[in-house]
C-alpha cells in the first residue's frame, strides 16, 4: 500500500473510531511518521477527492461519508456521534462502519425530524425520499453545495 | 443531497426555488446504494469506483439516465 493510501485509511479509521476528523500530527503519530510527508499525502488526497479540506488547507471538511464539521445529518452508534455530509452519507456511515445505530436528519421542506433506526439488515421501514438537485456529473463542481 | 418526508414536500421545495425535481430515491434504495458505495470504504485495499464502475453501480440499482451518469456530457456544437 502506498503511503498516501495509508494516510487516507488512517483518516477514515480515525473518523470511525472517534467521529472526529484527525489532524496531520495525529495521523503522523498513528503511522509513526513525520508530519511533513503526511501533509504532502494530504495534498494528494485532496487532489484525488479523497478528502476536502477547509480554508486552511489542513482541517478535514469531508472524508466521505464522514464530515469534519457538524451538520444536520448524523448517525449515532456505540456512544459515538458521527456527522454526515449529506442525506446519502447519513446512511453511508452505517454502511461503512458495518453496524447499526440511529440516523437523524430532517425534511428539507417541512423541517420535520427524521429518526431512523438502522440494523445490520438495513433501516427500518421508512417512506421518506432522498433527492439530489445536482446531477452526478457535476457533484464535484461544488461538492460542499452538492 | 437532502431528505424529504414526502413527494409533496419535495415538489414544494423545488417549486419555491424554481427548479425541476430530480430523481426521487426511496430510503430502501438509498440504503442499497450506500451498502455498495460505502460498504468497503474502510478497507484499505478497496479502490473507489471509477466513473464506469459508478455508472454500473447506479444502473444495477435502477438509477439510470443522464442524471446518474458520472461522466460529463460533451457540449454539442451545431
Amino acid at each position: 500500500m502506498t503511503f498516501e493510501a495509508r494516510v487516507g485509511t488512517a483518516i477514515l479509521e480515525a473518523f470511525a473510531a472517534t467521529g472526529d476528523p484527525p489532524s496531520p500530527a495525529g495521523v503522523a503519530g498513528r503511522l509513526g511518521s513525520d508530519v511533513e510527508p503526511v501533509l504532502a499525502a494530504w495534498d494528494r488526497l485532496r487532489g484525488g477527492r479523497a478528502i476536502v479540506t477547509g480554508e486552511d488547507g489542513v482541517s478535514i471538511r469531508m472524508a466521505n461519508p464522514f464530515s469534519g464539521i457538524s451538520t444536520e445529518h448524523t448517525f449515532e452508534s456505540a456512544g459515538i456521534r458521527y456527522y454526515a455530509n449529506c442525506a446519502w452519507d447519513a446512511l453511508g456511515i452505517p454502511a461503512a462502519l458495518g453496524r447499526g445505530g440511529t440516523v437523524r436528519s430532517r425534511c428539507a421542506h417541512s423541517g420535520e425530524s427524521l429518526r431512523l433506526e438502522v440494523t445490520d439488515d438495513g433501516p427500518e421501514d421508512c417512506d421518506w425520499l432522498f433527492h439530489s438537485l445536482v446531477p452526478a456529473a457535476h457533484w464535484w463542481d461544488d461538492i460542499v453545495f452538492t | 443531497m437532502l431528505f424529504f418526508r414526502s413527494e409533496d414536500d419535495l415538489r414544494a421545495w423545488c417549486r419555491e426555488r424554481g427548479v425541476e425535481p430530480g430523481p426521487m430515491v426511496p430510503v430502501p434504495q438509498l440504503w442499497r446504494l450506500s451498502r455498495v458505495w460505502y460498504g468497503s470504504r474502510l478497507d484499505p485495499e478497496a479502490p473507489r469506483p471509477s466513473p464506469g464502475e459508478a455508472r454500473a453501480i447506479f444502473a444495477g440499482l435502477g438509477l439510470t439516465g443522464n442524471f446518474w451518469d458520472p461522466v460529463p456530457r460533451q457540449e454539442h456544437t451545431p
